[in-house]
């Protein structure tokens, strides 16, 4: 594929992107009163159909495409149930999405760790969740970048360097998060989504059509490869590797705080529900396709050297117009982009709100903005080093990222449900469950033969309930709380 | 069915994707096996969803 016409495409992406992103400017982020619910949340004034096209685009990177479609070429329709399964457990936010957003603006929560630690009364609590996220997120964000290097690497054949690659990805990203904050990442963010969406439906249509139509793609599954469209298929998903993936992504809507502050920025319950129903009609039209692309790369390209070069090959190869096939990359590039700009302002407002705004006391509003402001490129830098650099460690902690986050969530269930959970009990499942997690991702040790994603939520389950059992509760805050999420 | 309601049938939609495919399922191999049953799941999901917040 020609360099110009790839970087013709990424210029005209970028202008586009740019352009919406000044035009989302408002009082709420730009104006002299700035706070950080302005900045941060848009005032808890967004509405129904661009939260939803956010939410989307924040949750779907990079992954589904080249991932999903890589993981469905190598293992077959169980990586449609593990997706599936993930997008069953996005009905939490239907349970628990009027709850944050009650208690968010009766109490003024800007993140969902400030959240904990208000709930359990102590703001070490807020603290560690605040760190947990950073040591298992940027990392996270750090792989997307490089995979946006190794995108336009392969593409174009060479031409880009994978450095080039991330320092495009990297800058996009700063520049849709400062230019007005959680208001230019929300309207860039649906650009892309819409951007994403229909390049990858009409594409994957395109080609499902140039391999004979959907009844002649699984006929051909079927006679050659009829592995792929059972369980455990050729072997990778087997029940405790299912188990294993699902458990940690089932609970992503409660666990990962780039789509969980989301839940505290709808206008209204209406506003909550319109994000989420568009964000399910999304999801699962963009899983169906990701899906297919796998299915229709092992049908054309059966004997590819790596599954992850399953979405590549499938868009160099002739069942892909050029022009097409470049669309598609920019609609890779604009998943990648607007989740790393979403996990990037999230961080920054978790270091400012709730480690800094901890450590020095009586910090202002105003002072905990600029901190934030000058947090985020500081993140941006770490990833784009981490991306550079290919530690083995980062590597790790990004594989280890759903995993490891799940430890939180027993404290916000806990927050929300039991009265009787206590700060010292949030602290030990999150500190206690996050560390475990890492020891067993790098060491590789499986108790019991079972992986990580199995063990991380009983441990911390386990520890937040047996430590809360044996130290004092904040009834009085527990009460309050809880009284607000039931009123509603 | 009010809300409490579509919600357990979240749940078990949710078990079934794991003792439906690896069971009933297993044996078959083609596009009205796993394939279907994950697509319905996803597509109850929806409706679902939209019943549960209907009180938004």
């Amino acid at each position: 594929m020609s360099t110009n016409l790839i970087w013709g495409a990424v210029l005209i992406y970028l202008v586009v992107a740019v352009v919406v992103a000044y035009l989302s400017r408002g009082e709420a982020t730009n104006g002299k009163g700035v706070d950080m619910s302005g900045y941060f949340l848009g005032n808890r004034q967004m509405n129904g159909f661009v939260s939803a096209l956010s939410y989307s685009a924040t949750t779907y990177s990079a992954f589904m495409m080249v991932g999903l479609a890589g993981l469905t070429y190598a293992g077959g329709v169980g990586a449609f149930g593990f997706e599936i399964v993930y997008f069953a457990g996005v009905s939490l936010v239907a349970i628990f999405g009027p709850r944050f957003w009650a208690v968010g603006k009766r109490f003024g929560f800007v993140t969902p760790s400030e959240m904990l630690g208000h709930r359990y009364g102590n703001g070490k609590v807020a603290v560690a969740t605040a760190v947990a996220s950073c040591v298992f997120l940027i990392p996270y964000a750090a792989v997307q970048l490089a995979g946006v290097g190794y995108l336009l690497a392969g593409m174009s054949g060479g031409a880009i360097s994978f450095t080039t690659g991330v320092i495009v990805s990297t800058l996009l990203a700063i520049l849709f998060s400062y230019i007005a904050g959680i208001r230019s990442v929300m309207w860039t963010d649906s650009l892309q989504a819409l951007f994403m969406i229909v390049a990858s439906t009409l594409v994957a249509l395109l080609v499902v059509h140039s391999l004979g139509g959907f009844s002649e793609l699984f006929d051909t599954l079927a006679s050659e490869h009829p592995a792929s469209l059972s369980v455990p298929g050729p072997g990778l998903f087997s029940f405790t590797t299912f188990l294993g993936l699902t458990i940690p992504w089932f609970f992503f809507s409660l666990s990962n705080p780039q789509v969980s502050q989301r839940l505290f920025m709808p206008s209204s319950l209406k506003s909550m529900r319109q994000m989420l129903i568009g964000f399910l009609i999304f999801g699962f039209i963009y899983t169906v396709v990701s899906v297919l692309w796998g299915f229709s790369a092992l049908v054309a390209f059966p004997d590819l050297a790596k599954s992850d070069l399953a979405t590549p090959t499938l868009l160099a190869s002739e069942h892909v117009p050029p022009v097409l096939g470049v669309i598609v990359m920019v609609g890779i590039l604009a998943a990648a982009v607007s989740t790393i700009d979403s996990i990037m302002l999230t961080l920054s407002s978790m270091l400012s709100r709730d480690v800094y705004a901890n450590v020095v006391i009586d910090a202002s509003e105003s002072r905990q903005l600029k901190v934030g402001k000058w947090v985020l490129p500081i993140i941006a830098i770490l990833a784009f080093l981490f991306a550079e650099l290919q530690l083995n460690l980062i590597a790790v902690l990004s594989v280890a990222a759903s995993t490891g986050l799940v430890v939180i969530v027993p404290a916000i269930i806990g927050a929300f449900y039991w009265q009787r959970g206590t700060a010292v009990g949030a602290l030990a499942s999150i500190v206690g469950g996050g560390l475990v997690v890492i020891y067993l991702y790098l060491s590789g040790v499986k108790p019991l033969g079972l992986p990580a994603g199995i063990w991380a939520l009983p441990v911390a389950v386990v520890l937040f309930v047996a430590v809360s059992l044996v130290t004092r509760a904040n009834r009085e805050r527990a009460d309050e709380f809880m009284e607000t999420a039931r009123r509603r | 069915m009010n809300s409490r309601r579509w919600i357990w049938l979240v749940w078990a939609l949710v078990l079934s994707c794991y003792v439906v495919p690896y069971g009933l399922l297993g044996q078959v191999q083609a596009w009205y096996g796993s394939c279907l049953f994950w697509f319905v799941v996803g597509v109850l999901v929806i409706v679902a969803n939209i019943m549960i917040t209907q009180g938004f």
